[in-house]
């Protein structure tokens, strides 16, 4: 077998242990190992700028926002703008482009599915009976349910873009299903399961060309890739905090101003209306009409946080350092008799998914466990694909900018005895 | 006690490695099955049931270590058992598994190997994916037994 192939010098490297030390969490013992976190496809951990930003807002500027005179209120409000236009520009946002936040991605993956497939104040919904939507084979189950929903509200017909028996999508497939009833296109920027990085860019863009509306579920991308967003063909992009070092409960759907005010209001009430009488209401300008209710402005300012925390890192320094983890991890677990990795070879990913022969991931997951190894076992919420690609359930392992390659050596030991055990 | 002693004994691997009572049952007179959402393992509990007693017993189907042991020590403990002690061996089981009963070993025989998996509340859900089935089989008449079902109860 060849000798795992060079380590880029990548700049992230040579301050990791300071790094490393961001994270509280980090350093603690599980079941008496120091504890080896891979489940960051799941939720990354947060590092103190972070934590110290939510503190900072909520022990001297928490108050509600909009429409308050008072100071703190002031404060608040400008911390949740501030945070909106920092995450706008993160994700490469542009003049015509408008951010909404949401509970995460699948809150923002349902206010399209729903908002395009409901009508509203006697106006069709952007779904009509006969239309057709496609959603790529490689989704999570948030970027399938929602439009399975959505066809079956509006009589739409709901198709999928196979992937092939290496779990690849192609712009030829995509070819053969675009007609020009197709309304929607929902594709992922990085399979959950598999790892599998598709050329989002190239299908986006074929799909708008055919006259659909795009979707990008990017949950899996935003925590080390810069997204650009002003140069895709783009025009709905859902994204979470938690998977990019902020906190849960909190995420984003941004999009192009006009696609975002084609989507009917799911949440009616306070704030996302600009005037009311008893008898009816008239609704505001974006992004108000999407937010109705009391936000979660400290999640908010975590997540600008966190946004400014990968910058610091720098994209580059980041992607290079996670290439270098992935493909060190495929790379040794290739190695193991038996050991099938997913996708094995594909770049801009942080997420290695590998079945053994012999040995069932919730087994393997516990071993791992015992010598204090977070990883993920099971469907991972995209069941049609692993029953696609025949593999059943696998192991997830998943990396984030403190890994390191002492951790990723523990993995492949700990899988290569779990394997001893229950084979 | 290291994950060894305690999940993975001998006797559970040996189990996994070789399950007993594996395959068809031609003749079954009950049939059901249980999954696990999380994992999609699927196990099928078929019996052939006369007068009340589980004269034959076989399963099929995949699941992780923990769910096969499981699933082949409960095979060999209800076969021919009355149904009432096959439902009241699940129930004590699965008692032991929740932690509202004591494992007593000379009622659970081989199972007392899986006590342990009470220490792990996520693998829970596995060493009782049989068991579901079970339960629901010793409910589900196939169709085509239905008439001789009736004749014998």
């Amino acid at each position: 077998m060849n000798a795992r192939p060079p380590l880029s010098e990548a700049p992230v490297l040579a301050q990791h242990a300071a790094l490393r030390a961001q994270f509280p969490i980090l350093k603690q013992p599980i079941n008496g190992q120091p504890l080896v976190y891979l489940d960051n496809a799941a939720t990354t951990q947060m590092p103190l700028a972070v934590l110290d930003a939510v503190r900072q807002f909520e022990t001297h500027d928490r108050a509600n926002i909009h429409r308050g005179v008072h100071t703190l209120s002031q404060r608040a409000t400008d911390a949740f703008e501030q945070a909106r236009t920092t995450l706008k520009r993160f994700v490469g946002a542009g003049s015509d482009h408008e951010l909404v936040f949401t509970s995460g991605t699948t809150d923002a993956l349902n206010l399209v599915a729903q908002g395009l497939s409901q009508g509203q104040d006697g106006r069709a919904a952007v779904i009509g009976p006969g239309d057709e939507i496609i959603v790529s084979g490689l989704e999570h189950h948030a970027n399938l349910v929602p439009w399975q929903q959505a066809a079956w509200r509006s009589g739409a017909t709901l198709r999928i873009l196979l992937p092939d028996a290496q779990g690849r999508l192609h712009e030829d497939a995509l070819a053969r299903l675009l007609t020009p009833r197709c309304r929607i296109f929902a594709l992922t920027a990085c399979s959950n399961a598999s790892g599998e990085r598709p050329p989002y860019e190239t299908l986006l863009a074929q799909a708008r060309q055919a006259g659909a509306l795009t979707v990008l579920d990017a949950a899996q991308a935003v925590g080390h890739s810069a997204m650009q967003l002003d140069t895709l063909a783009c025009d709905f992009m859902a994204f979470s905090a938690h998977k990019m070092y902020g906190p849960m409960g909190m995420g984003a759907l941004v999009g192009r101003r006009a696609a975002l005010e084609r989507l009917t209001p799911l949440r009616f009430g306070g704030d996302m209306v600009q005037s009311v009488s008893f008898e009816r209401a008239v609704f505001a300008q974006l992004p108000a009409r999407l937010e109705g209710g009391t936000p979660n402005v400290g999640g908010a300012v975590g997540m600008a946080a966190a946004a400014a925390f990968i910058e610091s890192i720098g994209h580059h320094a980041l992607e290079s350092h996670l290439a270098d983890l992935r493909e060190h991890a495929a790379w040794g677990l290739r190695r193991i008799e038996g050991v099938t990795v997913l996708s094995a070879q594909t770049s801009a990913s942080a997420i290695v998914s590998f079945v053994a022969q012999g040995a069932h991931p919730h087994d393997i997951g516990t071993l791992l466990d015992a010598r204090g190894i977070a990883v993920r076992s099971g469907h991972h919420c995209a069941q049609p694909l692993l029953d696609h690609l025949g593999t059943g359930p696998t192991t997830r392992a998943s990396l984030a900018v403190y890994n390191t390659h002492e951790e990723v050596e523990q993995l492949l030991t700990g899988v290569t005895q779990a394997i001893e055990v229950l084979r | 006690m290291s994950i060894d002693l305690d999940l993975y004994q001998d006797i559970v691997l040996e189990h996994k490695r070789a399950p007993r009572n594996f395959g068809a049952l031609p003749g079954a007179t009950h049939q059901a099955e249980g999954t696990n959402p999380q994992c999609g393992d699927q196990i099928s509990v078929a019996l052939k049931i006369e007068q009340d007693r589980i004269t034959e017993v076989r399963f099929q189907g995949q699941g992780c270590a923990i769910c096969m042991a499981s699933t082949s020590m409960m095979t060999e403990a209800i076969r021919g058992a009355q149904t009432s002690a096959a439902r009241q061996l699940q129930a004590r089981f699965r008692g032991v598994l929740t932690g509202t009963e004591e494992a007593d070993e000379a009622y659970l025989g081989k199972l007392i190997s899986l006590a342990g998996v009470a220490r792990y509340p996520n693998r829970i859900k596995c060493a009782l994916l049989g068991w579901h089935a079970l339960g629901h089989a010793l409910q589900s008449p196939l169709a085509s037994n239905a008439a001789s079902q009736g004749a014998t109860s």
